[in-house]
């Protein structure tokens, strides 16, 4: 099993290294993509300096949700935007996304949410990443337990709780 | 409890059989064995027994492999009930797959089922209020329908009886047009809902703004520790099953209440084909049911008969129980059984935010919802061009605005530390359909299930009153909102086809008239008197309410008349 945001998800049966590391129904997602869509949502949200937060796997959450969630043709436009990625931040800064520093990945992703001309194509897929992107590090355990506590059983209510003034 | 492995008719005879564990079954049930009778109840899906089967009911968010969402593959293969609200990741066992029970849309009907023992009171919204007699002489006063055998006075004592068992909890708000019951504590309005209460109150004469009425056990008495309930805990995760048994379901109170007595026999996966009518005794002998495993028929015999098997379901059992006497349908001989089906008009929505009260938010959850707006048009007398009115759910709440716009730290400090929104209120509309002829259900002729029993035929819509208090329902809501300084008002659409308020009623409705109607004042066939419907079939006007607790109250107050009746034998 692999966790991401906190749940498990089956561990793809290929042992083809050219694949993505975790079972896929409807979309192909290959190792080298998934290895891109790591770097992105690591710039979206960083994790890996938070300790207990490094093992979120939110891209793969993110592949997951995109398969079993949203229709062919958010599928569709999922994989072009991805796809794209690369050879915008050759275009803007010569280099894959992996290779460009943290500066030039989070104006190339500004840029793209943006919508700018150049980069139409890919601003569906972002979209899609960010939305999963937050929702996998908004309700994963790690944040549900440290950080903004979710309460199964408040146990109470009170539609007149003061506001602490700053 | 008695085993059913004989195949001797003896192991097959009882002195009740009930037809269908949901909220109205459930009290049946309940009533029938604690009088002592002898009892069956037959439910079409699988046991769901209390805690131990409600498997989402203690998951974290972060434990659900969608968090929540329904995977497209899933909705794509139940269209229908995909668009029921209570229908998420969490609930999905509690609901059916369409096309393992299909049935025919002469025009677009959503027809939401819960097949399993406590049938949609596991997944029910919970809002239980009284009606009175502003809404029982409603059709009588307006010329439609035709008028209730009842009077409110008739089914008081039988709210009373059915609210301190099951545990409402309110306020005495003292209202005529929505009678005051035997409530618990009732959960208080927020500081904007209550500023919109006093809001109305100042602007307008007779519109109340109220704690929403719910069967929640805000305090627990004795009688529901008795049933082994507790205190609702606030957790508002009720569809999943409450491990507290926080709100009222069958499986949590009236079925095991009914165990408990030793009476009851409990026959899951057993979908009633049609009930036996023999004509020589000129009256119900029993049910013949097919296994839904096994696809085996079996009949089982009983002195009485309650069908409770939800509105639609019992007219398709009446319909299809036909013989030499009643070649249409058992009890159908006003050709009314079918007719005059109605629903509650769910079609808009309105929305708002208020720039005040920014001293306060909430903590916790409120688990019924806020606030409640008992019918104010067409109460006292007509003054609108449309018949009747709605009520309307009324909340505010204050959530937060979050800007996530950024990447990387600065998106990461948004998401965890956003500001307080403001206020933002919302409501919903809920009026009272007009039952007609032209609103019917029958069977197909051709198309049948998997168990051989002819599939339902639904042909309802809205008409010209419905779009009219739509409207009125906006118009004047957006005037109230106005009035309080509400501000980015909006009214919404929800293009739900009757079905989704999932308040679907009638078809076997009561009244004096034999050939007006199916059922007599006490929910008994007029032409076949130990059958018993008390679901919301029987229902000859929708009103506004939330319908459960009626249909709580009816099936109490027909199951202590059928008893009465069976001790005088007469029946």
């Amino acid at each position: 099993m692999i966790i991401a945001g906190g749940i498990a998800i089956m561990p793809s049966c290929s042992n083809d290294p050219g694949k993505a590391s975790i079972e896929l129904k409807k979309i192909n997602i290959t190792a080298d993509q998934e290895a891109l869509l790591s770097e992105i949502a690591e710039t979206i949200i960083s994790v890996k300096d938070i300790p207990g937060a490094k093992n979120l796997n939110l891209h793969l959450f993110t592949m997951k949700m995109v398969d079993d969630c949203h229709n062919e043709e958010e599928q569709k436009v999922f994989i072009i935007g991805l796809n794209n990625v690369d050879k915008a931040a050759e275009t803007k800064y010569g280099n894959s996304f992996a290779k460009c520093d943290a500066r030039q990945r989070t104006a190339l992703l500004t840029a793209i949410s943006k919508e700018e001309e150049a980069l139409k194509d890919i601003a569906p897929f972002l979209k899609i990443a960010k939305r999963r992107i937050i929702q996998g590090f908004m309700n994963s355990k790690y944040v549900m337990t440290d950080l903004k506590k979710y309460e199964l059983v408040p146990g109470r209510y009170n539609g007149y709780f003061p506001v602490k003034q700053a | 409890m008695p085993e059913i492995t004989g195949d001797s008719i003896k192991h097959r005879t009882f002195d009740a059989i009930v037809i269908g564990s949901g909220i109205s079954g459930g009290w049946s049930a309940k009533e029938l064995t604690e009088k002592g009778l002898k009892t069956l109840l037959l439910e079409r899906g699988r046991d769901v027994k209390h805690i131990k089967d409600y498997p989402t009911t203690n998951k974290f968010p972060y434990e659900f492999e969608h968090r929540g969402e329904v995977p497209m593959d899933i909705q794509k293969e139940s269209p229908i009930v995909s668009r029921c609200y209570a229908f998420r990741e969490d609930t999905l066992h509690f609901f059916l797959k369409d096309k393992e029970h299909p049935y025919v849309e002469q025009k677009p009907f959503d027809w939401i089922r819960g097949y399993q023992v406590g049938g949609k009171s596991l997944m029910w919204a919970r809002q239980a209020q009284r009606w009175s007699d502003y809404d029982f002489e409603g059709p009588a006063r307006d010329g439609f329908a035709i008028d209730w055998p009842i009077r409110y006075k008739d089914i008081a004592p039988w709210y009373s009886y059915v609210e301190k068992f099951a545990g409402i909890s309110g306020n005495k708000d003292g209202l005529a047009e929505l009678p005051d019951g035997e409530f618990l504590p009732g959960y208080p309005l927020n500081a904007v809902e209550n500023y919109f209460k006093e809001q109305v109150n100042k602007n307008y004469k007779n519109r109340h703004i109220i704690s929403a009425r719910g069967a929640h056990i805000s305090k627990p008495q004795q009688v529901h520790l008795d049933q082994g309930r507790g205190k609702c805990q606030n957790r508002t995760l009720c569809q999943r099953g409450c491990p507290f048994g926080g709100y009222f379901s069958s499986n949590a109170s009236t079925i095991p209440w009914a165990e408990k007595t030793g009476n009851l026999t409990l026959r899951p996966f057993s979908v009633v084909h049609s009930i036996i009518y023999d004509e020589q005794k000129g009256k119900a002998t029993g049910v013949k049911v097919i296994d839904t495993n096994t696809k085996q028929e079996i009949e089982f015999y009983a002195k009485i008969i309650f069908v409770n098997a939800a509105a639609l379901n019992t007219n398709l059992i009446l319909l299809n129980s036909v013989s030499k006497r009643f070649p249409n349908g058992i009890g159908n001989d006003s050709g009314l059984l079918g007719k005059y089906i109605a629903f509650h008009n769910y079609s808009s929505t309105i929305s708002g935010e208020y720039d005040g009260m920014k001293e306060f938010k909430t903590d916790g959850r409120n688990p019924v919802g806020g606030g409640y707006v008992p019918r104010f048009r067409n109460v006292f007398k007509q003054e609108t061009d449309f018949l009747r009115g709605y009520a309307a759910g009324f909340s505010a709440y204050r959530g937060f605005d979050t800007d996530s716009s950024g990447f990387g730290a600065d998106l990461k400090n948004a998401l965890l530390n956003p500001p307080l929104a403001p206020w933002r209120v919302g409501s919903h509309m809920m009026g009272e359909t007009i039952p007609k002829e032209t609103n019917f259900v029958t069977l197909d002729k051709q198309l049948k299930d998997s168990w051989g029993i002819p599939q339902l035929s639904i042909s309802v819509d809205y008409d010209d009153n419905d779009q009219k208090m739509i409207k009125d329902y906006e118009d004047e809501f957006t005037e109230m909102f106005s009035k309080a300084g509400f501000t980015n008002i909006k009214t919404a659409r929800t293009k739900k086809a009757p079905g989704l308020d999932i308040h679907e009623m009638g078809g076997v409705r009561m009244g004096n008239d034999p050939k007006a109607s199916l059922l007599n004042k006490w929910n008994q066939l007029h032409h076949c008197k130990n059958v018993f419907v008390t679901d919301g079939a029987c229902m000859t006007s929708t009103s506004t309410q939330n319908p459960s607790l009626t249909y709580m109250a009816f099936s109490a107050r027909a199951a202590d008349y059928a008893f009465e009746e069976l001790k005088k034998g007469d029946l």
